[in-house]
């Protein structure tokens, strides 16, 4: 057990470098501009007055290290200052939005990953019939379109043709859970076709690969039914890569939202984002990009620590 | 029950029968599954969705013709070498040919082949069709059908530069780390691993918030975020390449570190990198339609898919279906570069399952 922790623990701490060094690209990065932050937002016709004073109130006459860490520090309270825009402590603005962009991807991780998993597993059974090159076509298809242009078809057809569903995920204050589920059914179908089709080729994939391997053709050799090579042979040494693609698959519903959250309307970060993006908000762009890169860095540490435990193999690194 | 529906379930029954009787599995069990599902479908949606589902079966077998056309016409312009590579392409693989060398003509000839310019205000705001504009007008009267044309060049040629940059760059990188080793190569490995644990989409989206949205920034942002993914394929690849003998033989004879990657690595690892690049502009196309559909990509005037779709997003809510023209554009060709792909690396792989 000892080593499994040392070696979960190694992987966590190298997360946390990274996350680190991109905190300090976030930051530098904003320090690459020509001119400096007051510059860009004042604009050429600034005079020197305003300048000095936008300066003076952003503290941009300190050192840039020193401000970095004053920056850094507050980010590790969630305090991540406030906007240039409107004023307001960026907290405020993204900390309600965050709660209700986690809703949509968990919404969309529930319906998708059962669904992909099982999907998987019988299109890899089937595999090379008909049934298979079909679903690889279509899951093609969902994965070379774009979320806008899932997004919109669904509107099309649920929503203005049918009348089923309505186009704008707007959410108001003491709404019912029932409610709820049925505003966000849309956006949250959307990031599920995306998902699912990821999900279920690498699944495919993930059980192909094992099928392959001498002691399953050990196990249909000696004459065991086929259902229980899948139960008792198979299955057990599938957990490792499926757990994997989970993993991997929802830290990819935590960028596709961004695309999603703007064509329904709906009150996320990733809409915050893009806003402070065409406004160049830079402390909001620089907190919504550590807590996105934080999520992405995250998951896929769930994804390796979660290998590490179900593949004794790993714990062994030659 | 309408001549229409008895047709459809009496086309149906006997394709299935007539597959059951020449002994053809798989596709009796793919037309008597249809059958199935017709029922079901049929009892819910009526002959609408019925009507619906046969014109998507039309759609599929038209495709699968063209296909069938444009692999036997490509066979007989190549030479016999090529030819016989070609000849065991699936159909999806062709499909995917055919596709590509229609948006490449748009591309290059679009000029010559728009009615209009791709910001000449023609008409009246949201036109319907007519005789003269195919597919009716946008948010300013411009005519959507040139624009869609234009679009070509402008949204293709610009992720097309884009996965050069990075393809370029990934690549280059990559050489030369599998062939230098030491530290250079760790260092790149290190860097590649950090930019990769950043979201692509976020990503952009910082470096565009801080150096304004314009065609180079969009294409240097993109070379960034894309080149560390080449650079980690390219470095597995000429990695095994380079502990060949013939390398070795090379070293020993004293050629430079110049003439290994282009004379002896790079002809040798040119398969996966080819179906890397397909891959790699697939991602990076779905990227920049984001962007510009966010309003942060190719600015106004310029046609492009991605912000076509936005201004235009208004029509979808009264039934219209033109909005999504350009969004479909999007998804075809990211489609028929993936089916291409998929058989060139069925092929280089040698996977026969």
């Amino acid at each position: 057990m000892g080593d499994i922790l040392g070696l979960v623990g190694k992987r966590l701490g190298l997360g946390l470098v990274i996350l680190l060094i991109i905190s300090v690209i976030i930051f530098f990065m904003v320090e690459l501009l020509p001119g400096d932050i007051a510059e860009a937002v004042l604009g050429q016709g600034a005079t020197k007055e305003n300048l000095a004073a936008m300066r003076e109130q952003m503290g941009l006459n300190q050192p840039a290290i020193w401000r970095y860490l004053q920056w850094l520090g507050g980010a590790l309270t969630l305090d991540f200052g406030s906007s240039i825009v409107t004023q307001e402590p960026v907290m405020s603005v993204i900390g309600a939005r965050f709660a209700n962009t986690l809703f949509l991807a968990a919404y969309a991780a529930v319906i998708a990953v059962p669904f992909a998993i099982i999907l998987g597993v019988i299109v890899a059974l089937l595999r090379n019939t008909v049934f298979d090159r079909v679903a690889n076509v279509l899951t093609l298809t969902s994965i070379s379109s774009p979320e806008f242009f899932l997004g919109y078809i669904l509107i099309l057809f649920f929503s203005v043709k049918w009348g089923m569903f309505p186009a704008i995920a707007s959410l108001s204050e003491g709404m019912s859970f029932a409610d709820l589920l049925e505003r966000t059914f849309l956006p949250a179908l959307t990031l599920v076709l995306v998902v699912v089709a990821h999900m279920m080729r690498m699944t495919r994939a993930a059980i192909i690969n094992l099928l392959a391997s001498p002691y399953i053709e050990m196990a249909r050799l000696k004459g065991a039914p086929p259902w229980k090579v899948i139960v008792k042979h198979a299955l057990p040494n599938a957990w490792a890569p499926i757990i994997n693609v989970v993993a991997l698959n929802l830290a990819y519903l935590i960028t596709g939202v961004v695309l999603v959250e703007v064509v329904f309307v709906y009150p996320g970060v990733g809409q915050a984002l893009v806003d402070a993006v065409s406004k160049r908000d830079f402390p909001v762009v620089q907190a919504c990009c550590l807590i996105f890169a934080a999520t992405f860095i995250l998951l896929n540490l769930a994804a390796d620590v979660g290998a590490i435990l179900t593949n004794p193999r790993l714990r062994h690194p030659k | 029950m309408s001549t229409f529906v008895i047709g459809y379930y009496a086309l149906l029954l006997t394709a299935s029968t007539a597959a059951a009787y020449f002994n053809k599995r798989q596709p009796f069990m793919m037309l008597f599954s249809l059958t199935l599902v017709s029922f079901i479908v049929g009892i819910i949606g009526g002959a609408g969705a019925l009507r619906a589902i046969a014109f998507a079966a039309a759609a599929l077998a038209l495709a699968a013709m063209v296909s069938y056309a444009f692999r036997e016409f490509l066979i007989n312009i190549v030479g016999r070498e090529l030819g016989k590579e070609l000849r065991t392409a699936p159909l999806t693989a062709a499909f995917g040919m055919f596709v590509i060398f229609v948006y490449a003509i748009a591309g290059i000839f679009a000029p010559w082949i728009a009615p209009h310019g791709e910001a000449e205000v023609i008409s009246s705001a949201f036109a319907p069709a007519d005789a003269n504009m195919l597919l009716g007008a946008d948010q300013l009267g411009r005519d959507m059908f040139s624009r869609l044309v234009y679009g070509t060049r402008n949204s293709v040629g610009l992720a097309l530069t884009a996965t050069i940059a990075a393809f370029v760059m990934g690549a280059g990188a990559g050489l030369l780390a599998a062939t230098k080793g030491g530290w250079f190569d760790n260092f790149m490995g290190r860097f590649a691993d950090v930019i990769m644990s950043i979201p692509s989409l976020i990503f952009a989206l910082l470096m565009l918030s801080i150096f304004g949205p314009s065609m180079p920034v969009i294409i240097i942002a993109v070379a960034i975020i894309y080149a560390p993914r080449v650079f980690r394929l390219t470095r597995a690849v000429a990695g095994n390449v380079v502990v060949m003998d013939y390398i070795e033989a090379a070293k020993l004879r004293g050629e430079g570190t110049g003439y290994l990657i282009r004379r002896e690595i790079l002809p040798n690892s040119t398969a996966p990198l080819i179906a890397e690049f397909g891959l790699e502009f697939c991602f990076v196309f779905l990227l920049v339609a984001g962007l510009s559909f966010l309003g942060l990509g190719i600015q106004p005037p310029t046609a492009d898919w991605g912000s076509m779709v936005r201004e235009n997003a208004t029509l979808i809510s009264f039934g219209e279906i033109t909005p999504l023209i350009p969004a479909a554009a999007i998804a075809l060709l990211t489609v028929a570069v993936n089916f291409v792909v998929d058989w060139m690396l069925h092929r280089s792989s040698g996977l026969k399952e």
